[in-house]
């Protein structure tokens, strides 16, 4: 299978702070890859920098064969990727269809045809029974819910995941994870960012750790989880991992 | 669901049919002046809410359009013997045109940035026309030549006619609204005041969407322009780019509800009635203290229903309809 996305040589300051440097990495067509690291390590700095929300210094970005640096985010969206925020940015005052309709819209301007298909995003991640509520009124996960659901009306072929499980409590976040696993199954290629080890060992086949901005190890879980640097920067020396069920 | 879109249609149909037969039924010059006010100025309010209500950027420079329609129908009119019917459709166009630089620079900012300069942009129109005398008379402004009855002209001996001519383009305004409230393109501006980066995250251009509302907003503003000075038969800077034009604007929007369809207009009347009410029961007596009651009024309004009047009208219209109440609601979230 090809590559959905090839990050090369990536690079970011801002001021004197070095965001981002040198990353490089590439991601599989229908793969699930993990961003870890510590905060601060550059993560969402490099989801902003594939998404088109900061330009980077240095280095390219290929995705499914286009080069997308210098793309803007709806452009970049356009193009088959779509993204949902660390912090949820839900239309609070549109309700959750009119908020998915809208990403709907990016493929069809007709009304019934992104009403049918905000439905299909809406029921996908389990939202239907509040259609009609204003999404301001949405709890953190229904939040998450709704950015995913959002994003899958772009139909994008590349989803990148920043934190959707910060905040959830242990069974939000199995049914989050489930919902990972079910948009893998459907076909599409995912780039998550997360701090629940639990989850990621869950989801990602492979996982790409950053520290100071720099790549530090990169690997299966299970290389990546017995990694020296990554214990010592990240994951800390008490670490063991659990198996979680399905694994 | 179909119950109350036709009960819907009944309401608009009467409100309709009141409005034509209004000016047959009260011939008092002062009342019809009032009326053709209240319609303008809900034109004008339609005009911006497109901008600065679903969009949510608050223009403060709309007398900028408003001026531009004014002064190029007048000029036409004048120096070249066009019709203001042309020169109207002209001024629309050269508003829209402004708009393009305008909007590149102003857009750049957010919130409170992009307001302050759109203040300026107005404020620059005014000093031009000011010091650039050859060009349009200067500060002295020029009186419209009174041709009598001649409609071609846009002149009427009639103030009824002029009731009409306003409450066509107020419709129009609606009709637009109504049209693209309802379209993907309703979505994409509500979901640009939202939040612009989420929306550009979903795919949507919100620099172009921006543009294009401006554009139309400038657009409508500018048709009002023409019509206002058609109407008083006279022009100068101080009146085309009145930063009042501009402030009214908005204050109706936002008193009567923000990136809704009939918000100006609610805002417009009450506005309007409260502020001709209050002059003649203290403008005699007191003078000055209307203008007094008038803002402590609009303080009270802003601060105990921020979401504008509408909001209010609407649940106490739930409130007798309780039955239907679920529905409308659901109707109107989802647009």
């Amino acid at each position: 299978m090809g590559d959905a996305l090839v990050v090369r040589n990536l690079s970011k300051r801002f001021g004197g702070l070095r965001a981002v440097q040198d990353l490089s990495f590439s991601v599989k067509e229908n793969e699930t890859v993990a961003l870890i690291g510590p905060n601060g390590a550059g993560k969402t700095t490099s989801f902003n920098l594939i998404t088109g929300f900061h330009r980077p210094d240095e280095g390219s970005v290929s995705a499914f064969g286009r080069e997308i640096v210098g793309l803007k985010p709806y452009d970049i969206c356009a193009h088959g990727l779509a993204r949902t925020f660390q912090v949820a940015k839900p239309f609070g005052a549109m309700t959750v269809l009119a908020n998915v309709m809208t990403g709907a819209f990016l493929r069809d301007k007709k009304l019934e045809v992104a009403r049918a298909r905000a439905r299909e995003a809406i029921e996908f991640v389990g939202l239907s029974a509040k259609e009609h509520t204003p999404a301001r009124d949405l709890t953190t996960i229904d939040q998450r819910r709704l950015e995913m659901a959002r994003a899958l009306a772009t139909e994008p072929r590349l989803l990148l995941l920043d934190e959707v499980m910060a905040g959830l409590n242990p069974a939000e976040i199995d049914q989050a994870v489930a919902l990972v696993g079910k948009l893998s199954k459907r076909g599409l290629t995912i780039i998550i960012v997360e701090h629940v080890m639990r989850a990621i060992m869950a989801v990602a086949r492979h996982i790409v750790v950053l520290d100071h901005g720099q790549k530090i190890a990169e690997g299966s879980p299970k290389e990546v989880v017995a990694n020296q640097d990554v214990v010592r920067a990240y994951l800390g020396p008490g670490y063991v991992h659990v198996a979680a069920p399905g694994e | 669901m179909r119950v109350l879109r036709s009960s819907g249609a009944l309401w608009l149909g009467l409100l309709t049919v009141v409005l034509l037969v209004l000016p047959l039924v009260v011939t008092s010059r002062f009342a019809i002046d009032i009326f053709i006010r209240v319609l303008l100025f809900a034109f004008i309010g339609v005009a911006w809410n497109l901008i600065g209500g679903y969009a949510k950027q608050l223009s403060l420079g709309h007398a900028a359009y408003f001026g531009l329609g004014a002064y190029t129908s007048t000029i036409l009119q004048i120096d070249v013997g066009i019709s203001p019917w042309i020169g109207m459709l002209a001024g629309g166009v050269v508003a829209m045109l402004a708009s393009l630089p305008i909007g590149a620079l102003c857009f750049r900012l957010r919130g409170p940035y992009f307001a302050i300069s759109t203040i300026a942009t107005a404020q620059v129109f005014m000093l031009l026309f000011l010091k650039f005398r050859d060009f349009a008379w200067g500060a002295e402004g020029t009186t419209i030549p009174n041709l009598g009855n001649a409609p071609l002209m846009m002149q009427f001996e009639a103030k009824a006619a002029y009731y009409y001519i306003a409450l066509g383009l107020l419709a129009i305004g609606l009709a637009i609204t109504y049209r693209i409230e309802r379209s993907w393109m309703g979505y994409y501006l509500v979901a640009i005041g939202e939040d612009e980066d989420a929306a550009e995250a979903i795919g949507v251009n919100a620099m172009r969407i921006k543009r294009d509302i401006y554009m139309i907003s400038a657009f409508l503003t500018a048709l009002a322009g023409t019509f206002y000075v058609q109407y008083i038969y006279f022009i100068d800077p101080q009146t085309a780019f009145n930063f009042n034009i501009s402030v009214e604007a908005a204050l109706v929007s936002i008193v009567g509800g923000v990136g809704t369809l009939w918000g100006p207009v609610i805002g417009t009347v009450l506005l309007e009635a409260t502020s001709a009410l209050l002059q003649s029961w203290l403008g005699s007596s007191f003078g000055g203290i209307q203008l007094t009651v008038y803002s402590l009024i609009l303080m009270a309004v802003i601060l105990w229903r921020p979401t504008g009047l509408l909001s209010v009208l609407a649940e106490v219209y739930a409130r007798i309809v309780r039955r239907g109440s679920a529905q409308t609601k659901k109707a109107v979230l989802d647009g």
